[in-house]
């Protein structure tokens, strides 16, 4: 009954909320480094301090399985696109086009990103995450630069999302709202990629 | 301006051939168009080398961008032929079909899928039946503008070509019929089957394939608010979803 709407429906759910969470967080704890080696260190391990069955169910609940779902569907929507910025350079269709494109970059990213740092670093050797060991791993130029195009992507889908979603939910109907709500989220993006570039530079001060 | 107009046609003899370039030169006059061009070289079909080939084939009807029939991708750009005028495109001309159809010759598509589609979402009003049938309703006034803006839609596809989400990849009906089911419940008489086209647009391949690239908007011919026509049904389907899950 009507299984399509409600996975598409999820999809874009998931997307606005848990995406935009894990990315909100990231964006806050990784700029907490711009003051210090010892205020990030000091704040991961008040992360640490959380109760262990919270802390898993925030993972599990709100990252692992809405950003799986979002990931498996979405390749499944990706692939019904065929992608035509080049006979159809408009502005949307640019932007239309981008958000796939980022979408298989993150799904290589992030498998790597939390297959390394979450589930070997942290979870297999039980090493913390510290200032330290993030300094280390972006000493190698490839990893830095791969980190912050990582950023710039998940910064991007999760954006334009914000712009998609409220077409979607039929939240902005006219051009007018929807031009509004493209421009102030491509705002929004500009700012955050401008302060990934600000955090990720910490790394190299300290 | 050139005496001759160049014209680089994508040509397919039949449904499972491949397809290959030919050119043709047309002598130039005032006020040419596409189709226009395509009754010269009908006439004399003679390519830029001198050799005699079968005439282009392709379909037109109205020649005043009513009927929609003549729609095909021209220098990249889907739209009519019969309005788009030589004086006003880049030449040398490029003809191509719209791929996103089937093509059966030449320039010549198979659009039925279309059709097929608005048989889905109940593109029509349920006129007849085993009730009273009274005067005719009046419109309502205030959306009839908007009906009327609908109602121009001439299936033609250029809406479809653009879309990056219709084609052999996906089972998106498109923009065009998607947005008729609109039209339809605002009818007086077509709303009283709303739910039943919504329900419809809720199917796979129904408006949840719409991955808004808004190419449709852009390139409609009848300047058509496809988009907006798009985010109201997303409203209405959102709305008819909570209608089925709680019953009312």
């Amino acid at each position: 009954m009507h299984t399509t709407f409600y996975l598409r429906r999820l999809h874009s759910l998931c997307g606005l909320l848990c995406l935009g969470f894990f990315i909100i967080e990231h964006m806050i704890t990784n700029s907490i480094a711009m003051a210090g080696p010892e205020i990030f260190n000091g704040v991961m391990g008040m992360v640490e301090e959380i109760p262990k069955p919270i802390f898993y169910s925030i993972e599990i609940g709100m990252y692992a399985l809405p950003i799986l779902f979002h990931g498996i569907y979405g390749i499944y929507i990706a692939l019904q696109a065929n992608n035509n910025p080049q006979r159809f350079g408009y502005l949307r269709n640019w932007n239309f086009t981008l958000q796939r494109w980022t979408a298989w970059f993150l799904v290589v990213f992030l498998i790597w990103h939390v297959g390394y740092l979450r589930i070997y670093i942290k979870g297999i050797t039980g090493t913390p995450i510290s200032f330290e060991l993030l300094q280390n791993m972006f000493q190698n130029p490839i990893v830095a630069i791969l980190y912050i195009l990582g950023m710039w992507a998940a910064i991007f889908h999760f954006c334009n999302g914000i712009a998609t979603f409220c077409m979607t939910w039929g939240i902005t109907k006219g051009p007018r709202s929807q031009n509004v709500i493209c421009a102030i989220s491509m705002m929004l993006c500009a700012g955050l990629c401008l302060l990934t570039v600000a955090f990720m530079s910490s790394y190299f001060v300290y | 301006m050139p005496d001759k107009v160049r014209f680089i046609i994508e040509r397919q003899d039949g449904p499972n051939e491949k397809p290959y370039n030919q050119e043709f030169d047309v002598e130039y006059r005032p006020g040419l168009n596409v189709v226009a061009a395509l009754m010269e070289i009908q006439k004399n079909p003679v390519t830029v080398d001198g050799k005699k080939v079968a005439p282009v084939t392709w379909e037109c009807n109205c020649l005043e961008k009513v009927c929609g029939a003549c729609m095909m991708v021209i220098n990249g750009k889907a739209r009519q032929a019969c309005c788009a005028l030589v004086d006003e495109i880049k030449q040398p001309i490029h003809l191509q079909p719209a791929r996103t159809f089937p093509v059966i010759r030449d320039l010549l598509i198979d659009r039925s899928v279309m059709f097929e589609s608005l048989k889905k979402i109940q593109g029509w009003v349920e006129l007849d039946g085993s009730w009273d049938v009274k005067d005719a309703p009046i419109q309502n006034p205030y959306t009839a503008q908007v009906a009327y803006e609908i109602s121009h839609c001439m299936t033609c596809g250029c809406c479809l070509e653009a879309c990056p989400n219709v084609g052999p990849q996906s089972d998106f009906i498109g923009p065009a019929p998607t947005v008729q089911a609109y039209l339809f419940n605002l009818h007086p008489l077509g709303k009283f089957d709303a739910p039943k086209r919504l329900n419809a647009l809720m199917e796979k391949g129904g408006i949840t394939s719409c991955g808004n690239s808004q190419n449709c908007v852009e390139v409609c011919p009848k300047s058509i608010k496809l988009t907006t026509y798009l985010a109201q049904l997303n409203r209405d389907v959102n709305k008819q979803a909570l209608r089925n899950i709680f019953n009312f």
